[in-house]
């Protein structure tokens, strides 16, 4: 038997494609298994779906569980707020966060450093150690089952990551052209607006994701901060089936896929950017 | 470093028009609309997580007796160290944090060196990276409930353990005392992996193909080129997302919280969803803060060991930050 590397190369370089690409595609296949289980549980009666032996192609394909969810009022209110939740996170996340990533680069502050550092460990705070004191500040300022105390506090979980993601972005733009602005008579604020902000779109964009991704998906301030449907999101819709006896599979399977739904679009369109801003986030 | 208060360009322009004072004054003027440029996102980041988490610390002194918070001193810390289901936790989130370090690091690497192999088609590489990355946006909640199908007493994995191992009695993933914290490792494993693959990725793109080129002229093969050039150079990249991966185990919650709450008799139940437990449903908020603020105080000794490793590694040139 021939060692490899006697093999003529060519027919190496195959073996190996092979290899590389049968088994990139194999583990994808078994991480998709719950997906495709979901979506798969999504389209099927309830009788195809915990029996023997599984079945992997449903016999009858039935989308009448997207329906009845689509027309349940009480899952239209939930999706209502995870939108209302998530945009807003997205739109002041930003808001605060761009000034403040402009700030941090383009001036000379006073412990700028330690502040960027502080800003840091807040992104690495575990958010189950504020529960106690959101649920506290929650109920004393009314903010207790509103999407609004939602709001505040997911802001507040976004901002260290937008301000440091922008602040790298921005420290990469070169400061002349700001320069120019600012002798033509441009102030700071026409210049951040004018001149930077343009530039910084795929950071906005890519950042604008981020938040509003972890926003869509946030959970436990949710479960802690709301008690009704009134201002429950969808995260909770979804939780609200563990500790039901009886679970009725192809309605859930629908909900998770309809929940997860505007994530896979936001995905499938801005790939690169969330690429982007889950690589360059943490270390730098 | 390139603050514009310092730039030659403008302050030449401007010392032609005004004397020196007055420069001077632009300066001070110039910073100052620095600190308004960061003080919106400051006060709110002081008013909704600093105070809280002062406040949490505050608290952790006190408790709620006959409706009114009472100063307690150390009462709630006593009773913390002396608390076994404290300690119960802590092992157990050590366990997870510990499997699921070595987990997606393990994973993560793997695909992070098939993706970075060369590929006859970068357009079908580009694609197999986003399949491989999807599992990480979905939601906690929507990845609790898909695993939950598939951990059914007459589900899929269940069919195939009885199909491969001849079990007669269903396998109860999340209901049996030596598996459910395995369970939730491995949904955790499958939601959180992708991050980790991402930033090895990176990791490894940064590594000059000349080295590896220089180790095959001297005849290393695949292992000895993985030990001896991608390891060492991958070696700041893991430290960073193995400390970061261990700080964010700590805080997770979710899973626990929905997939098993903390059962079958308290083998899951991690300090996160304990403080949770103590606070919120058993009501002793004074309690849940000592142990939030004893987590944080781990937490910090945990960053400034790892800190520390950090700058050692620097000073011998080990590592390049």
């Amino acid at each position: 038997m021939k060692r490899a590397s006697e093999l003529p190369r060519r027919a190496r370089s195959v073996i190996g494609q092979v290899f590389v690409v049968g088994s990139t595609m194999t583990v994808a296949i078994i991480i998709m298994i719950p997906i495709i289980w979901m979506l798969n549980a999504a389209v099927r009666p309830i009788k195809e779906i915990l029996v023997y032996p599984p079945m992997l192609i449903p016999q009858q394909i039935t989308f009448e569980y997207f329906g009845s969810i689509i027309r349940n009022e009480q899952y239209q209110r939930f999706f209502l707020n995870s939108i209302i939740l998530s945009l807003s996170t997205l739109a002041a996340s930003i808001g605060l966060g761009l000034p403040a990533a402009y700030g941090f680069s383009r001036f000379r502050i006073r412990g700028g450093r330690i502040m960027l550092l502080s800003i840091m460990a807040l992104l690495m705070l575990p958010p189950v150690t504020l529960i106690i004191p959101y649920f506290r500040l929650a109920k004393a300022f009314r903010f207790y089952d509103t999407v609004s105390g939602l709001i505040i506090v997911n802001i507040a979980f976004a901002l260290p990551l937008v301000i440091w993601l922008l602040k790298a972005y921005v420290d990469s733009i070169p400061v002349e052209l700001e320069e120019a602005a600012l002798i033509d008579g441009c102030n700071r604020l026409q210049a951040l607006q004018k001149i930077l902000m343009p530039l910084a779109i795929p950071a906005i964009i890519g950042v604008g994701t981020f938040a509003f991704i972890a926003a869509w998906n946030e959970y436990l301030m949710a479960a802690v901060l709301t008690d009704t449907p009134r201002s429950q999101v969808i995260t909770i819709g979804l939780s609200l089936f563990f500790g039901q006896r009886f679970r009725d599979w192809n309605a859930i399977m629908a909900l998770a896929t309809l929940s997860s739904l505007p994530l896979m679009i936001i995905f499938i369109f801005f790939q690169r950017w969330v690429v982007q801003g889950m690589t360059s986030g943490a270390v730098k | 470093m390139s603050q514009m208060t310092t730039r030659p360009q403008i302050d030449r322009r401007v010392g032609k028009a005004v004397n020196v004072g007055e420069v001077r004054r632009l300066r001070i003027l110039r910073s100052l609309s620095g600190y308004l440029f960061l003080a919106p996102a400051l006060l709110y980041l002081l008013g909704v997580s600093i105070y809280p988490l002062i406040s949490t610390i505050q608290m952790s002194f006190m408790e709620v007796e006959q409706g009114g918070w009472q100063v307690v001193g150390l009462q709630n810390y006593a009773n913390l160290l002396r608390d076994l289901w404290f300690w119960n936790s802590l092992k157990i989130i050590s366990v997870v944090a510990v499997a699921s370090t070595v987990l997606h690091i393990s994973i993560g690497m793997a695909l992070a060196l098939l993706l970075n192999e060369h590929w006859f088609s970068i357009i079908l590489r580009n694609f197999m990276r986003g399949i491989l990355i999807f599992t990480w946006m979905f939601s906690t909640a929507a990845a609790a409930l898909m695993w939950s199908l598939l951990f059914h007493p007459f589900g899929l994995f269940n069919y195939l353990a009885k199909t491969l191992f001849d079990l007669s009695a269903p396998v109860e993933f999340l209901g049996n005392t030596s598996l459910a914290l395995w369970s939730v490792i491995v949904v955790g494993a499958w939601k959180y992996y992708p991050y980790y693959m991402l930033m090895i990725l990176g990791g490894l793109q940064t590594i000059p193909l000349e080295l590896y080129e220089a180790a095959k002229v001297d005849g290393a093969n695949y292992w000895h080129r993985f030990r001896h050039v991608t390891l060492p150079l991958l070696r700041p990249v893991l430290i960073v997302i193995s400390t970061i991966d261990m700080i964010a185990t700590f805080s997770h919650v979710d899973l626990f919280k929905m997939l098993t709450r903390g059962g079958p008799l308290r083998t899951t139940e991690v300090v996160a969803y304990y403080i949770y437990k103590s606070a919120l449903l058993d009501g002793n908020l004074g309690y849940g803060a000592a142990i939030s603020t004893f987590v944080l105080m781990c937490l910090v000794v945990f960053m400034v060991v790892y800190m520390r490793i950090l700058s050692r590694g620097g000073e011998t040139g080990e590592t390049s930050f």
